[in-house]
């Protein structure tokens, strides 16, 4: 019990100004990687459910290299390995670079398999009404191949939230960074785990209800 | 074919002996662990009695909602306490495999649960009409059923936790991408050249060379066994 009688909770309040500000950072990060990787993955899933070729390939070993490597090797390899390159980046470029081509390799898998599970007499109906192929697919196979992939398309961009963490390897000041700093030099532990357990459990919980919620509000008509 | 430079022998030598081994053994302990603690947690998770099952939903849902490299670093923070008679203090790398398979049994306790639930009731029913209990219904009957349909996902875990062994790097142990990182400073300070592209580039490799196969043989167990 002596654990809970020395937790100060003056302490996280205390520190509320960085703490703040490494959760902004943690949002900003989360919000630039789900939005690029939402993108990529709507583009390339669709280039890989339709197996336009070349880009398809292209896509295919994009996804691969990705999803079979490590998130933090890739940080590490953006970080230190562009400005060899001859490509100046700092934390913040590399933080969202990486997130946003680590979900877009993890978004393509989910739209292509979302796309390829609508039915093809669909696209046959919309090319028999006299739609282009691109029309066939605006009209046809996004929103209904979207629908399909929105629930892992989330468990996608929880994973990316909770990947921003990983920037503490490269000294990005985002929560975890902020919260980490904080306990290196105060040896407050369970006030600065309790702030990152809360913070990230809230969010990660709140998609996570919000997934149950689509999977029963947006399931197609006729597998309710 | 372009010859390799002369600095990259010793460089990959010591990532491959010292580092590599480190990360193997660390996905192994915890991939064992998670197993073990998962597949009894998810069985345990299919019977209807509610405090256990809201205590096992709580230990999914916060050990899987965490960072893992959050989940890692509090066991690594934890100052040292005394249990009894025992001296708890966990060095780097317990805390790691403890952080890992936290995680990872969370994973497989919901793939195990998933599977059990899977298995058809009528199987429980000629368990039950041959005599078996609970424990004998699920020792023999279901569980063996059920592991036939965890197979794919838990090759899909062992390639998750063996690339999750490198966040290990930030509390100091030398595994594989640890390794290369020493190399990449010691380069930088005798050399002034590091060749970060070069060295992340070959973890990278290394790293797809063990997953994409696993990955792959995921894929065909689901679609033999499924």
């Amino acid at each position: 019990m002596k654990i809970l009688a020395a937790f100060e909770w003056s302490f996280i309040w205390d520190n509320r100004v960085e703490l703040w500000e490494g959760f902004k950072n943690t949002m900003k990060v989360s919000a630039i990687g789900v939005a690029g990787a939402f993108v990529i993955g709507l583009v390339l899933g669709a280039v890989r459910a339709h197996r336009i070729p070349v880009f398809s390939q292209l896509a295919w070993v994009y996804v691969e290299a990705i999803r079979n490597t490590p998130i933090l090797v890739q940080i590490f390899l953006f970080y230190y390995g562009l400005p060899q390159l001859g490509y100046q980046v700092e934390g913040f470029t590399v933080a969202w670079l990486a997130v946003m081509v680590w979900g877009g390799a993890f978004n393509t898998e989910n739209f292509r398999a979302g796309f390829e599970a609508v039915p093809k007499h669909f696209r046959e109906a919309g090319y028999a009404l006299g739609f282009s192929p691109l029309k066939t697919f605006l009209n046809v196979t996004l929103p209904i191949g979207g629908r399909i992939a929105l629930p892992s398309s989330i468990n996608t961009y929880i994973s990316v939230l909770k990947n921003t963490s990983l920037m503490l390897a490269i000294g990005y000041p985002e929560l975890t960074t902020v919260a980490f700093n904080i306990q290196a030099i105060t040896f407050r532990t369970f006030e600065m785990f309790a702030v990152l357990a809360v913070v990230y459990l809230v969010i990660v919980w709140t998609l996570s209800a919000l997934i149950r919620l689509l999977e029963a509000r947006l399931a197609l008509p006729e597998t309710r | 074919m372009p010859e390799l430079p002369d600095w990259f022998r010793p460089v990959a030598e010591y990532m491959l002996r010292e580092g590599l081994p480190e990360t193997l053994k660390l996905a192994a302990l915890a991939v064992t662990a998670s197993t073990v603690i998962g597949i009894v947690l998810g069985t345990l998770l299919t019977i209807h009695f509610l405090p256990l099952q809201s205590l096992i939903r709580l230990y999914i849902e916060v050990w899987r909602g965490l960072p893992i490299l959050v989940t890692i670093l509090f066991i690594y923070w934890l100052p040292a306490y005394d249990v009894g008679p025992l001296h708890i203090q966990l060095n780097a790398y317990m805390s790691a495999a403890l952080g890992l398979s936290l995680w990872g049994s969370a994973q497989v306790a919901e793939a195990t649960r998933g599977a059990v639930q899977s298995i058809p009731k009528e199987q429980h029913e000629a368990a039950a009409a041959l005599g078996f209990g609970w424990a004998g219904r699920h020792r023999f009957v279901i569980v063996p059923q059920a592991l036939r349909r965890l197979l794919p996902p838990m090759v899909g875990l062992l390639v998750n936790i063996i690339q999750n062994t490198t966040i290990a790097f930030v509390i100091g142990i030398n595994e594989f991408l640890q390794a290369g990182n020493r190399q990449f400073e010691n380069l930088t300070t005798q050399t002034g050249n590091g060749h970060p592209f070069t060295i992340f580039g070959f973890v990278l490799v290394v790293f797809f060379i063990i997953s994409f196969p696993l990955t792959l043989f995921a894929r065909y167990l689901e679609r033999r066994l499924v």
